[in-house]
């Protein structure tokens, strides 16, 4: 089936996008590489009076790195831009590789960093290294420019704490810390393009062998990605071991809450809950120890 | 030089002459059916029963009728001719009439002038419906007292296949396996979604260009649903992104036909994804209960194979899957003594059909992995135990055929024997969490239709430009066919296949060569395109033999011309040759023609010669198996494959490379679920990434009716992957999975009960 007829706009500045958004409301969509809505679009589940695309926007399409405060993604940064950022490469490999990991090529080079933060799919793979970095995002309205951690952000399948006039504008994460390390894992029932059946980030700080600080995120595993919070209160503190590493990782397992579904069983996420975040964790570990 | 020499010199055979029309696949440019409808045409939508099983008590159209733009709604009283098709059981409806028996089963076509038009008149259709019981699993359906999804009852077919004294023979056995072994739906997943058009030509002909594997059998059973005479009706194949068995089927040229005929306008259709997916046929789903028995030299005594398929709701194929199923359940080796049943049964599943390998690979699956139950009970190695039971000239097959030529089965076994050796000798690291297996696949394939009548025809020209034209039926869906045609013609006829203008698959141009399945066109085709070159051949030299005054033994082809070996420096080219006979009122143009030797199988006892030629091949898969998340790596397949001869090498390697892709697809990902793999999205094939390094290793044991002792590989390539891969999950684990795919799940669950046998430790 084709599209339905809808108005288009492409907006070149944040304000002329914001404005529009205000004046058509409810009946608007927002594209930002386009390779979720126009899916929905063509398939009838989203039917919008109009589209409003932000790619001309360049304000929102640049990936910033300043050692003293932190990242700054812009939230229309393309898939396969924060993949290649030198920057990201080297101080966040975690985020890289899940915009790496995800879907294929021609979908990441559509595809935006915020785009999949907004649609906000339970496996959204950008989450869970996102969360587990301490990541804060932008959204901006014609009235004010608000700050929403990563962790109050998804509020349940395909909905987040953003208002239907605000856009997002961009992803900050904090510079890590000394000392530490992060990861991400997934697993899909095939090698390639393929939505995660279970995926982990992880960040620790060690300090003298004791795990200082430690957050660990969940995805496709709850209607939201998730923090592993028991588990995390479970390994804060301690000196690290093989022996914590594997409850934690437990632990983890045990505060998801899965469904079955064609790509895996509730039984078989669990498992991998547990084996993603141990690998997730000594991931994380070996590079905070290398640091 | 000798003319022998000379034509040895010229031969085009074994070598990688380039695909006809590779270029426009490769740049983007070639153009499918909906790239070349005309754009005046109207668009046919199809309306699909969401309901597996219902009574059509009534289907009101008038509002539909009254949406802007909509020209027709079309239903099954608007069928002029039989409303019932099918290539062997003709019990599907164009349109179902009375009742539905699959999700997806057409109930009516909306003709408009778009095709978002013809969807929303699609939306306004209303039908009532009286839900029935439906039924899913054969065995049920054959049940006593379950409901009737065909007025004959739910049997689709049975084959019997007795040798022997099986019962005898497993009382004196020393070893005896018994398992059941399970496999699903498959999607077939071609890049080309089915898409044709239709229009009237100039004589009152209905013209339908289609995405087609089976020109001529579109032809008679679109004439049939219209009542016409076939010469009414004309199919020409365009260009076609793969079918690997679903394109046999009618999917668009029934309703193209019908729109075409009723409205008298051109019409064209196009199917999503979704909807090749929702209603095209399907790989059966087979249990295969199997027990083999072997005495303790590692010999095969006897089989006893009992294979429950499902059907789906209409036949298409499906008998032909019911006896190649069973003949083929010995697989490639020679057994004594042999009871085989193969039962298929209706079911308001969706449709299952053709698809490369026709049931083959299903029992492969079995066979391969009774062989290394086999050899594990008796300590010998799963290489050993084929070794000995492998067929080889002279032995007979399940239905007592003898094998007297071209039986390279063992000659693959050897080509493949020193590299299964060196990969066995790898040994895991102590601690790895990574486990890895090697397992061995070997399959026969009986090339062509089973124990019936196949014929292929093919004419060849020579023109007066003293260019030759070939003409044949067949269709190239991708796989090569066109090209290997011209070889042969070119080479038995001494010129370039640049010299060969091919006109095929066009049922106004060309006569039947069969349907483009059953690895059968090299074969068999191939054979009909040398018959009429050799005749034309004859032809020529004798004209020459005049013109030139000379001997005409001593005369040979050579870039167009004949020429007088015997010294004498005299030639003719054809193109004067042609002029002449022309002049003369003398035909240049001949009939070829090959059927292969086969008899039909003994309804009771399945004894027979159901083809006249097989194709052999053992693979070997390398696994990693990852024991805490259940992933599988297949690192490396070893194909070797006895193909006659390699007419063109690189076109063999072409159908091993994706038939061993859709080997491991079916082997650990693919798993057809109604209502649930409704696209690529869900339903999963492997993807490059996926794919490991494929090594090719090409047996040539020449058949001696082949041309150019050829055979045939198509299917072949895809059979052996899933039990070489299954085996060696097996060999990882220590512990077998019985269920296709061998999904993260089913592979979690061989772990842990191989790990409870304490080949490794799981803890981590």
């Amino acid at each position: 089936m084709r599209l339905p007829k809808f108005e288009y706009f492409e907006p070149e500045t944040l304000e002329e996008a914001l404005r529009l958004l205000a004046e058509w409301r409810e009946r608007v969509c927002v594209l930002a590489g386009g390779t979720d809505v126009l899916v929905k679009m063509r398939n009838g589940r989203l039917k919008p009076g109009a589209v409003i695309a932000l790619e001309r926007i360049s304000s929102l399409n640049g990936i910033g790195f300043d050692l003293r405060k932190g990242l700054t993604i812009g939230a229309g940064a393309k898939l396969s831009d924060v993949t290649s950022h030198p920057d990201i490469l080297r101080y966040y490999p975690a985020i890289a590789r899940a915009a790496r990991v995800m879907a294929n090529v021609q979908v990441r080079n559509m595809g935006t960093i915020g785009g999949n933060l907004c649609n906000a799919a339970p496996s959204a793979e950008n989450a869970p290294p996102l969360m587990a970095l301490g990541a804060v995002v932008t959204a901006a309205s014609l009235e004010e420019e608000r700050r929403i951690t990563l962790d109050d952000f998804f509020r349940g399948p395909g909905l987040t704490a953003m208002k239907p006039e605000e856009i997002m504008t961009s992803i900050f994460v904090p510079t890590p810390p000394a000392n530490s390390g992060a990861s991400y894992q997934r697993i899909s029932a095939r090698c390639g393009v393929d939505i995660a059946a279970v995926s982990v980030g992880a960040m620790i700080m060690i300090e003298d062998t004791v795990c200082r600080e430690v957050r660990i995120a969940l995805g496709a595993v709850a209607p939201v990605p998730m923090r592993a919070l028991s588990a995390e209160a479970f390994l804060k503190e301690k000196v690290w071991s093989e022996e914590f590493l594997r409850e934690a990782a437990r632990i983890s397992a045990d505060e998801s809450r899965p469904i079955s579904d064609v790509r895996a069983s509730l039984e078989f996420r669990k498992q991998m809950v547990a084996v993603m975040t141990q690998r997730a964790l000594e991931e994380a570990y070996g590079r905070a120890i290398k640091r | 030089m000798t003319a022998a020499s000379i034509k040895e010199k010229q031969s085009l055979i074994g070598t990688s002459v380039p695909r006809i029309g590779v270029d426009g696949k490769l740049n983007g440019k070639a153009l499918f059916s909906n790239d070349v409808a005309p754009k005046n045409s109207l668009w046919v939508k199809a309306l699909r029963s969401e309901l597996a099983h219902a009574k059509i008590e009534s289907i009101d159209i008038k509002d539909a009728l009254n949406t802007p733009g909509c020209v027709a709604i079309l239903t099954a009283q608007d069928i002029p001719g039989n409303n019932s098709f099918g290539i062997i059981n003709k019990d599907q409806p164009l349109l179902a009439g009375s009742k539905v028996r699959f999700v997806g089963d057409p109930v009516a076509l909306a003709v408009a002038i778009s095709e978002d038009v013809a969807e929303l008149a699609l939306s306004k259709i209303h039908v009532t419906y009286t839900e029935l019981a439906s039924i899913f699993d054969p065995e049920e359906s054959l049940a006593p007292g379950s409901p009737f999804i065909h007025e004959k009852g739910n049997l689709l077919g049975k084959r019997l296949i007795k040798k022997g004294a099986p019962e005898l023979a497993f009382e004196k056995a020393d070893v005896i396996i018994e398992r059941t072994y399970q496999t699903t739906c498959l999607e077939h997943a071609y890049l080309e979604p089915d898409a044709g058009y239709a229009y009237f030509d100039s004589d009152g002909k209905i013209v339908i260009y289609a995405s087609t594997q089976n020109p001529h059998y579109d032809q008679a059973d679109v004439a049939s649903l219209l009542g016409l005479e076939a010469d009414r009706v004309r199919i020409i194949q365009t260009n076609t992104g793969g079918g690997f068995g679903s394109k046999l089927d009618l999917n668009t040229q029934g309703f193209l036909g019908l729109a075409c005929y009723l409205l008298k306008k051109p019409v064209r259709m196009v199917f999503s994804r979704e909807e090749a997916f929702l209603c095209t046929s399907k790989r059966h789903p087979l249990k295969i209960k199997y027990k083999s028995a072997a005495s303790k030299d590692g010999r095969l005594l006897a089989i006893d194979v009992k294979i429950m398929g499902d059907t789906g709701a209409y036949a298409s194929y499906g008998l032909a899957v019911v006896s190649r199923s069973a003949i083929h359940a010995t697989g490639p080796y020679e057994v004594p003594n042999v009871s085989i049943e193969s039962v298929f049964a209706y079911t308001n599943n969706p449709i299952a059909g053709a698809m490369r390998g026709f049931g083959v690979p299903q029992v492969a699956f079995a066979h391969e992995s009774q062989m290394d139950l086999l050899a594990e009970a008796l300590g010998v190695s799963p290489l050993e135990i084929r070794r000995r039971n492998a067929l080889r000239l002279g032995s007979t097959t399940a239905t007592k055929q003898e094998l007297t030529a071209s039986v390279g089965i063992q000659t693959c076994i050897e080509a493949i024997a020193p590299h299964y050796e060196a990969i066995r000798n790898k040994t895991n690291s102590k601690d790895s969490k990574k486990l890895k297996g090697v397992g061995l696949g070997c399959m026969m394939y009986g090339i062509g239709n089973t124990g019936t009548q196949n014929p292929s025809t093919a004419q060849v020209e020579l023109q007066s430009n003293g260019g030759i034209v070939l003409y044949s039926g067949a269709a190239d869906i991708g796989q090569g066919s066109s090209t290997v045609l011209i070889q042969i013609v070119a080479t038995e006829l001494g010129v370039g296949a640049e010299k060969i203008t091919l006109v095929n698959a066009d049922t106004g141009l060309t006569t039947s060569a069969g349907a483009t399945s059953a690895s059968r066109q090299t074969y068999i085709s191939g054979n009909a395109a040398l018959d009429a070159a050799r005749k034309l051949k004859e032809a020529i030299l004798t004209e020459a033999a005049t013109m030139l005054k000379a001997n005409r033994k001593k005369l040979y082809m050579k870039n167009g011309n004949v020429l007088d070996s015997s010294g004498v420096d005299s030639s003719v080219s054809f193109e004067q040759i042609a002029n002449k006979a022309k002049r003369e009122g003398r035909p240049l143009k001949w009939q070829g023609f090959f059927d292969p030797d086969t008899t039909p199988l003994d309804p009771e006892t399945g004894q027979g010669k159901p083809y006249a030629t097989f194709a052999f091949a053992a693979q070997i898969a390398e696994v990693e198996v990852d024991i805490l998340t259940a992933e599988v790596t297949v690192k490396k397949i070893i194909a070797a494959h006895d193909v006659g001869k390699a007419i063109n090498p690189e076109s063999v390697k072409g159908q091993i490379y994706g038939g061993a892709a859709m080997g491991l697809g079916f082997a650990l990902m693919e798993e057809f679920i109604p209502g649930k793999t409704v696209s690529l999205k869900d339903y999963h094939i492997p993807t490059f990434s996926d794919m490991p390094p494929v090594e090719c290793l090409i047996i040539e044991e020449p058949e001696p009716t082949g041309p150019f002792g050829a055979k045939g590989v198509g299917e072949p390539a895809l059979i052996p992957t899933a039990p070489a891969i299954l085996n060696a999950i097996a060999d990882a684990l220590g512990s077998r999975i019985y269920s296709l795919p061998a999904n993260l799940e089913r592979v979690m669950k061989a772990i842990h009960s191989g790990a409870s046998k304490m080949k490794f430790r799981l803890n981590q």
